[in-house]
């Protein structure tokens, strides 16, 4: 990647709306900051929550995660992930965790939801690839924009319906090896796939 | 450095929380040794971020908000938190400091098991430990469903190639193999069977775990 590419990258960073807000939250507590993150991300939320499943643990979910967010904001680094990534990946795991601690008996776990999914940037003993990171959401709302709608179908099933591949094919009465390519196809175009050569 | 990775498509099911527990740990244990795999893994991260943002909104009370500041206000425990606490090794945590010194079950001459899947509750696959003794060759054996393996230490080779410590490997109904560990090390995996193997040859009576 050359420094062309780099300053882009970091203006992104900073002026990503969300990370500054979700920055303020982890410094100082900022109470102002942390409404316009709810009013912004809550919504988007309970549909994640109510899309795959947890329609009656709609409520309980987002207010999981924005206490997480609270909780976690003071480890928040904007040069490992938009503020949109990481509250995702928050979102994945109190969500998993949720699930876990509804299956879960008596037994307990051997290993956390976070020791299996973990949150950007709390893996401390990882190199910074803040550029890439940056980069990459960028270019994939970039890149997302222009999928087709059937690729963008399935891959929303994926990731807010949490169906698996299997099921898509069900849903969409396709044949499985149909949804694996459009997702191939698709994660090319977002660069997923191959996209070494920019590291 | 690992050769062998999980594809997109598993990286894909990974970060948008679609795996199993087993499933997960493999992909995780892996994440933490390859850089290439955790950049894709990154990227997939933000493809959720901007596909949540894409879909349809639902409203939330006001009330909510208050609530969620009332249960920080009265919990202590939910004090932002000042740094990261200190992790154990994934690894160490669930087979503890040694897995050289675990209570393998001896199988045949170069092979021992040790079944983990208890510390999976409520989780529909087989999680099986094996070791092959440096040096030391497996039976041949074909596998019923998916079986994924990762590469705990040492190494191994069979009629694919060779795999190293933190290699993944999917074998399926038509992979037949018959692995040898190489190097000085005993060689350690960590499989994640959908459904249990199927001895193809001799030593069809045996292995027990696998066959129940």
């Amino acid at each position: 990647m050359t420094t062309l590419d780099q300053q882009p990258a970091r203006a992104e960073g900073r002026k990503d709306p969300w990370s500054q807000l979700l920055v303020k939250v982890g410094k100082s507590q900022d109470r102002q900051a942390y409404h316009s993150l709810f009013e912004h991300f809550a919504p988007q939320l309970k549909y994640y929550a109510m899309a795959n499943g947890m329609a009656s643990h709609a409520d309980e979910l987002v207010q999981e995660v924005f206490v997480s967010i609270w909780r976690k904001a003071s480890l928040y680094d904007w040069q490992k992930a938009a503020a949109s990534t990481w509250i995702f990946t928050i979102a994945r795991n109190q969500r998993i965790d949720m699930l876990r601690k509804m299956r879960r008996t008596s037994v307990e776990m051997a290993v956390e939801t976070e020791d299996l999914w973990q949150i950007p940037g709390e893996d401390d003993n990882q190199p910074v690839t803040s550029l890439h990171r940056l980069m990459s959401e960028r270019r994939v709302r970039e890149s997302l924009s222009q999928l087709p709608e059937d690729q963008i179908t399935v891959i929303a099933k994926v990731y807010m319906e949490q169906k698996s591949h299997q099921i898509v094919a069900d849903e969409l009465n396709i044949p499985l090896g149909t949804v694996k390519s459009r997702v191939r196809l698709a994660l090319s175009k977002l660069k997923v796939i191959l996209q070494d050569q920019n590291v | 450095m690992t050769r062998h990775h999980p594809d997109s498509l598993s990286l894909m099911e990974y970060s948008a929380g679609n795996l199993s527990e087993p499933h997960a740990l493999c992909i995780r244990l892996h994440l933490d040794k390859c850089s290439h795999c955790r950049r894709q893994v990154d990227t997939l991260d933000s493809l959720g971020a901007v596909m949540m943002e894409q879909q349809p909104k639902v409203s939330v009370s006001g009330a909510m908000f208050d609530d969620i500041l009332a249960r920080i206000d009265s919990s202590p425990e939910l004090k932002p938190q000042a740094t990261v606490p200190p992790k154990t090794s994934l690894l160490q945590k669930l087979l503890g400091e040694d897995i050289n010194n675990l209570p393998w079950k001896r199988q045949l001459g170069d092979v021992s098991v040790l079944d983990i899947t208890e510390k999976f509750p409520g989780q529909n696959e087989q999680v099986v430990l094996q070791k092959l003794v440096a040096g030391g060759k497996a039976p041949a054996h074909t596998h019923r469903g998916t079986e994924t393996t990762i590469v705990l230490q040492g190494m191994f080779s069979d009629q694919k190639g060779v795999f190293n410590q933190w290699d993944f490997v999917v074998l399926n109904e038509q992979d037949e193999h018959k692995p040898i560990a190489l190097g000085s090390e005993d060689c350690i995996t960590l499989s994640v069977l959908s459904a249990p193997l199927k001895l193809t040859g001799t030593f069809t009576r045996l292995l027990n775990p696998f066959i129940r």
